[in-house]
């Protein structure tokens, strides 16, 4: 598999006044094509400013960050939005639906913005709420709601799907529907899933673990037992 | 220690949240402001005037009586309770004419000492009874220095009732007595007073004060309940006064009048009885001249017989007189030839005289010559012998010498020889002298014979010449005797002569004297004559003035009889123009007061609520735990109350201060193109300041306590639970498939969001409707008040200039008249134009009449329509059209009937058959029948309207036009339009005021509005980020709403802008003008595009606040 995504010596400061924390520390990693790969660490590992700096939602202090060839690292404010738009999609632990949008529209919302979207009702047949197009989010349950999330972000057809802590408000049961969503996602249109987690325990189901500790990459290893998200217990 | 941590938590909030408190503070501001602000104009306007006519002591009563006051009356009402002053005064309406020859009614009045004291603005008070002090108000083109004159034309009573023809001008003054620029109407010239002029109380020769003023002591604020129930209550009483001191005057004026009757009656008699033994005197005086004359008569005859004798006598005289000359004449002659030959014989006598001397002369000569002669012969005869001696001698001694001749030398010889012939030739000399002297002495002898003879002649000539002598003395003798005689005679001639001379002298000064008596006499005779004919003529004057003297004591006596009680008026300041009107006028912002300030606190209740509740709603977890932490409601309700509390306060402060300042100051500065400039007095309202913070206070905390209620009742644990997300809510757009489905479904986002939140989209359309209504209606004030001119004066008067004729016409225009504007004109009309009372039921109010001569005409110079614009043609006889203002003011309506009524009480009544639209005076409408029928005159024409040929210059045919003598003023509507208009510009200072207003409003609910939006969707914001739009479609995505929330605010405020316009307007009355209700397109743009502007600047303030959105905030969890 070649390489999709790749970290070189990424060094994120955050300067808040007189103070300066470096989130991240000489951060080098790669990722292939048509992989699930799950970040996973402490809170406060560092592992949200990867997410922030590969979704393109911020830019790093040194080093370089690199998206199916390109250098994400080196784009501008206008650049990093069309790399958001066409390149990403997002699936948030709190779902962030547009409230007052049905699940159908929320999916438009990401759609309409594409080149090459995909249809919004298949999209949310395929995430199984064919059912619930036209309810609101306050209408639909956590899991439903990020189903809807995920929804959006595929509409999207976007190269890389990131998902930070997908399951994090979720229960248990949900949680793993959600979980298998985004694996069967993965393994039927081949594209590459990042799910960032403190849960170590969903790192049973990656093709690649990255474990962040302190700001650094502690291990980056492939899984070679790959179990099925209705086998993981946590 | 946890109050105060408590309140430093609190302080940091309001740190951390300025836009927010600043939004609260400023909201609580404008609301205040303009609460305050408008409030207080009113009481700050009336405050101002109340404050000049207490310091210039405003009259109370005006006390009128038509037969006039005396100063006692005036001591009479100066004893009254109460009474601080009163004053007599003199008014009189004046046609005067500036130095430049233009000519205006002026009102004048005494200057008062006590009451309606004057304002002086510029030069001095007169000190001479001659100098006056000038209206300051007014332009009238004259300035200080001037003289003004009062015209000739001016009726002889009132000429005899002021003391000098001219004034001098020394200085200008506010009066106030005129607080506005509305001077009154008169009888005289075009009926407008042109303003007013003061002259001194000695300026006045009239008996009687044609009103007293009073004052009472009182300094109760005009316009108050206190000051009007004082002055009701003392009405009746006044009243009842006043006319019974009127009474008193007409009594007095009756008895005096009568005295003076029976003194006249008393003089005629006494007259009569003068006149009457003057007559018999002349009577008798004449017949002694008559016999005097008779005397003088004789007198005369007598004389000339004397004369005649005289004459006589004199010619007799000049007779024998003539006589003596002649004989005179004769020895004159005689006497002339005697002295003639005696001359003659004188002359031949002297001549012989003459001859005899010379005779005896020659002989004298003669014997002298001879002895001379004898002399000489006897000198050479003595020579002569001599030289024969020495000759012998010489001989001698030759013959000497010759006998030694041989013996002498040859030379020696020689010289003998010589001298022997030189001897001999003397010897022959000597002998023939001798033979001359002997010739001659022969003559000689001869010669002395010859002088012997002649001496004989001369002796016997000087005995005749003797002779001759003696006879002529004897006639000389002869003739002086005769010449003694002739002188004698001549003498006695000469005293004849004058005998004669003097007789006739004297009788020539008889003739004289004669003659002289003779034209004395004829005088005399004349002068009786004279002094008949005068008797007859005194005679008969006599009888003709007794009768005369009679009838006018009848006349007299008949007038006393006739002699009208009077009438009396006690009027109060009500009649007053300038106390009226600002009445109504400063009432005008107190009514508007009662919209607008309601509209701000409604905006800014909604403000706070909507701020207020959304930073609960924010702190809600804060809450959780402060519950928990085991703070009580009150306190926590406390922290936010403080917050809201504060920015009230402090808003409120800043609000009333400006407020209280800027629009009084403002809207009193519009008020002075009516009023005379007096500076704005800021009131200080303690009440209005109270209530002004208690409502602040109740918007902010009673929204804050509302906002709080429901939130603090949840339990600690349910407040640190996030709240449900609002369910979205499908609109009713949505169940119109055939629109929703065609939207893009980011505008159906907007729509769903502006329905989400009733309280915000109320507030925004309230917020922004109300800014576009104000806008509106300020730029509307502005289209009404400034565009009425323009209508009055391009599309109702179409007319270009108006003209006053200095006299009357009657009839036709004359011909030099008619000429002169035909020549500056293509089409005029002759109108009458005066001023007439309309009286109705509930007031007097001067209308403007117009009275075409061509009625049919009429229509080329003002375009009668209706308010609707249709079309009107001429009222008929004995009809009237109105001008909408009257309709509205006076509730004149068609098929009415209105009575006019002149000064002098005349009555027109007619009917009306119209309203026309009409904006600049009250007028009403009459044909010249109606206006003849029943003034029972022709009508006198006074003025004319005028069109301009196409192309010609209005200023220039103006000065051709007002140089003409006949014609006195010339108005151009253009410089009238044109003058108004710059009048109403002062308007533009509200306008700019409302603007400001407006705009403040805006802003203040679109920031913060939209930042509550924006805080509020953070998170949903931050999510679009991150799904990828682009800042212009974040936006879009978000200020869209505004935008639209926007746009209904804008519909909703054109609808309420035109009411609120339409409100603002009829409240406005301004005298005589009316104005035009409308709304130009362009202020509907104007106001559109403003609310815009200031929508899109809160946008751009707002789009920077949204791109400084961190992504980062969509992962966080939902609070």
């Amino acid at each position: 598999m070649s390489t999709f995504v790749e970290f070189q010596n990424v060094r994120k400061v955050y300067r808040t006044g007189e103070l300066e924390i470096e989130a991240l520390h000489d951060v080098s990693f790669e990722i292939g094509r048509g992989e699930f790969c799950v970040i996973v660490g402490a809170s406060g590992a560092g592992k949200t400013t990867i997410l922030n700096i590969l979704g393109g939602m911020d830019t790093l202090t040194s080093g370089s960050a690199w998206l199916d060839g390109t250098e994400i690292s080196s784009y501008n404010k206008k650049q990093l939005t069309a790399y958001r738009r066409y390149d990403v999609g997002f699936v948030f632990q709190f779902y962030n639906l547009v409230g007052n949008l049905t699940a159908k529209e929320n999916v438009e919302l990401a759609a309409q913005i594409c080149r090459d979207p995909l249809d919004a009702e298949t999209v949310l047949r395929q995430v199984g709420l064919g059912e619930r197009m036209k309810n609101f989010p306050a209408q639909l349950s956590g899991g439903e709601q990020q189903r809807v999330a995920i929804a959006r972000a595929l509409a999207k057809n976007p190269k890389l799907l990131l998902c930070d802590e997908p399951t994090g408000a979720l229960d248990y049961q949900t949680g793993k529907s959600v979980l298998s969503l985004l694996q069967d996602t993965c393994r039927n249109t081949g594209m590459t899933v990042v799910v960032i987690t403190h849960n170590s325990a969903l790192a049973a189901m990656a093709d690649r673990i990255i474990t962040v500790k302190s700001g650094t990459i502690e291990s980056v290893r492939m899984n070679d037992h790959i179990v099925d998200v209705a086998d993981i217990e946590w | 220690m946890k109050h105060s941590m408590l309140r430093r938590s609190t302080m940091r909030e309001i740190r951390q949240s300025l836009g927010r408190f600043f939004a609260i503070l400023s909201i609580i501001a404008l609301g205040v402001g303009f609460f305050s602000g408008v409030r207080d104009t009113t009481p700050a306007m009336v405050h101002t005037v109340d404050a000049f006519w207490q310091e210039k002591q405003l009259y109370d009563y005006r006390l009128v009586s038509t037969l006039g006051w005396e100063e006692q009356d005036v001591a009479f009402f100066r004893m009254q309770g109460n009474v601080r002053a009163a004053e007599g005064s003199q008014t009189l309406d004046l046609l005067c004419r500036g130095e430049d020859g233009a000519d205006y009614v002026l009102k004048s009045h005494s200057i008062p000492q006590k009451i309606n004291l004057l304002e002086l603005t510029e030069g001095r008070m007169p000190e001479k009874a001659n100098e006056c002090i000038m209206d300051a108000g007014m332009n009238l083109g004259l300035s200080v220095g001037d003289t003004i004159y009062l015209s000739g034309s001016n009726s002889q009573e009132t000429r005899d009732a002021v003391r000098y023809s001219k004034f001098k001008i020394v200085g200008a003054a506010h009066s106030s007595y005129y607080l506005n620029y509305e001077r009154g109407s008169t009888s005289l010239g075009n009926g407008t007073v042109a303003g007013y002029l003061y002259l001194p109380p000695e300026a006045y020769e009239r008996e009687a004060f044609s009103e007293i003023y009073i004052r009472f002591d009182q300094d109760d604020q005009i316009y108050s309940k206190a000051y009007n129930n004082a002055m009701d209550a003392r009405e009746e009483h006044w009243k009842a006064l006043t006319k019974a001191q009127a009474e008193k005057r007409y009594d007095r004026i009756v008895s005096e009048a009568r005295k003076e009757l029976q003194k006249g009656r008393n003089e005629l008699a006494e007259k009569r009885a003068e006149g009457l033994q003057e007559l018999e005197d002349a009577a008798k005086e004449l017949g002694d001249g008559k016999r005097e004359l008779a005397s003088a008569a004789k007198e005369l005859e007598d004389a000339a017989r004397e004369l005649e004798d005289a004459r006589t006598k004199l010619e007799d005289a000049q007779k024998e007189l003539e006589d003596a000359k002649q004989k005179l004449d004769d020895g004159q002659i005689e006497l002339e030839s005697a002295g003639e030959q005696l001359e003659s014989s004188q002359a031949q006598l002297d001549s012989a005289a003459a001859q005899l001397a010379e005779s005896e002369q020659r002989i004298a000569d003669g014997q002298a010559q001879l002895d001379a002669a004898k002399t000489a012969i006897d000198s050479n005869d003595a020579a002569l012998r001599e030289q024969a001696n020495a000759l012998a001698a010489q001989e001698t001694e030759l013959e000497a010498a010759m006998a030694y001749f041989e013996m002498l030398p040859p030379e020696e010889q020689a010289k003998l020889t010589a001298g022997q012939a030189a001897l001999r030739e003397g010897r022959e000399k000597l002998n023939a002298a001798q033979a001359q002297i002997t010739a001659a002495r022969q003559e000689l002898a001869a010669q002395q014979t010859a002088l012997d003879d002649g001496r004989n002649q001369l002796a016997q000539g000087r005995a005749e010449y003797e002779a001759g002598v003696a006879a002529y003395e004897e006639g000389l003798q002869q003739f002086e005797a005769a010449k003694q005689e002739l002188a004698d005679g001549e003498q006695a001639y000469a005293d004849g002569v004058q005998e004669y001379e003097n007789g006739k002298r004297d009788y020539e000064d008889g003739l004289q004297k004669y003659e002289d008596g003779k034209i004395e006499y004829e005088d005399g005779v004349r002068e009786f004559e004279d002094g008949l004919k005068e008797y007859q003529d005194g005679r008969a004057e006599f009888d003709e003035k007794i009768a005369d003297a009679e009838a006018e004591l009848a006349d007299a006596e008949a007038e006393i009889d006739e002699l009208e009680h009077p009438e009396t008026y006690v009027l109060d300041r009500s009649v007053n123009i300038g106390y009226s009107c600002f009445e109504s006028d400063s009432q005008i912002v107190e009514q508007v007061a009662r919209v607008f300030p309601l509209f701000f606190i409604l905006v800014a209740a909604l403000v706070c609520m909507t701020t207020m509740s959304r930073m609960v709603e924010e702190q809600r977890t804060g809450i959780g735990t402060l519950k928990a932490l085991g703070y009580s409601e009150g306190q926590i309700m406390g922290k936010f109350a403080f917050y809201a509390g504060s920015a009230a306060v402090i808003g409120c402060v800043i609000g009333f201060a400006v407020g209280t300042i800027v629009f009084p100051t403002v809207i009193w500065t519009t008020y002075q193109m009516m009023y005379i400039p007096l500076s704005i007095k800021l009131v200080f309202d303690w009440q209005m300041a109270l209530l002004s913070l208690v409502a602040s206070l109740l918007c902010s905390i009673g929204a804050t306590w509302l906002s709080c209620r429901i939130e603090l009742q949840e339990t600690a644990a349910g407040l640190m639970r996030p709240k449900a997300p609002k369910a979205g809510k499908r609109v009713l757009l949505e169940y119109l498939p055939f629109l929703w489905n065609r939207l893009k479904f980011l505008h159906k986002v907007s729509i769903r969001n502006i329905f989400r939140y009733k309280g915000r989209f109320f507030m925004m359309v309230v917020g922004i409707g109300g800014c576009t209504a104000l806008l509106l209606t300020g730029f509307g004030l502005k289209d009404t008040v400034a565009d009425f001119a323009e209508v009055q004066y391009n599309e109702i008067v179409t007319a270009d200039a108006s003209l006053g004729f200095r006299n009357d016409i009657h009839g036709e225009l004359p011909a030099k008249l008619k000429e002169v504007i035909d020549a500056q004109s293509e089409k005029s009309i002759l109108l009458r134009e005066t001023m007439l009372d309309l009286v109705t039921k509930d007031t007097v109010k001067a209308m403007n009449i117009l009275i075409p001569d061509t009625p049919d005409t009429f229509g080329n110079f003002m375009n009668l329509h209706t308010v609707d614009g249709e079309p009107l043609q001429f009222p008929g006889k004995n009809e009237a059209y109105v001008s909408n203002s009257v309709h509205d003011r006076y509730g004149v309506s068609v098929g009415d009937t209105i009575t006019l009524r002149s000064e002098d009480m005349k009555t027109i009544t007619a009917k009306v058959t119209g309203i026309f639209e009409n904006h600049v005076y009250n007028y009403v409408l009459l044909t010249p029948e109606t206006y003849a029928s029943q003034m029972n005159e022709d009508v006198p024409y006074n003025a004319a309207y005028l069109n301009f040929a196409e192309g010609t210059d209005g200023t220039q045919i103006s000065a051709a036009l007002s140089g003409e003598d006949d014609i006195t003023n010339v108005v151009l509507f253009a410089e009238m339009q044109e003058r108004i208009g710059k009048m109403m510009s002062s308007l533009n200072y509200v306008v700019a005021l409302v603007i400001v207003c407006a705009a403040g409003l805006a802003f203040i609910v679109l920031y913060n509005l939209t930042n509550i939006n924006i805080t509020e969707r953070i998170r949903e914001i931050a999510t679009i980020k991150v799904l990828g739009f682009f800042r212009g479609e974040t936006e879009a995505y978000v200020l869209r709403e505004n935008i639209a929330l926007t746009a209904i605010g804008i519909l909703a405020g054109l609808g309420l802008g035109v009411l609120l316009h339409r409100f603002v307007i009829s409240q406005i009355i301004v005298d005589l003008v009316s104005f035009k209700v409308q709304i130009l397109p362009m202020s509907y743009v104007w106001s559109i595009l403003l609310t815009f502007g200031f929508n899109l600047l809160v946008n751009l303030v707002m789009g920077i606040k949204l791109d400084r959105i961190n992504m980062a905030e969509s992962l966080k969890s939902v609070d």
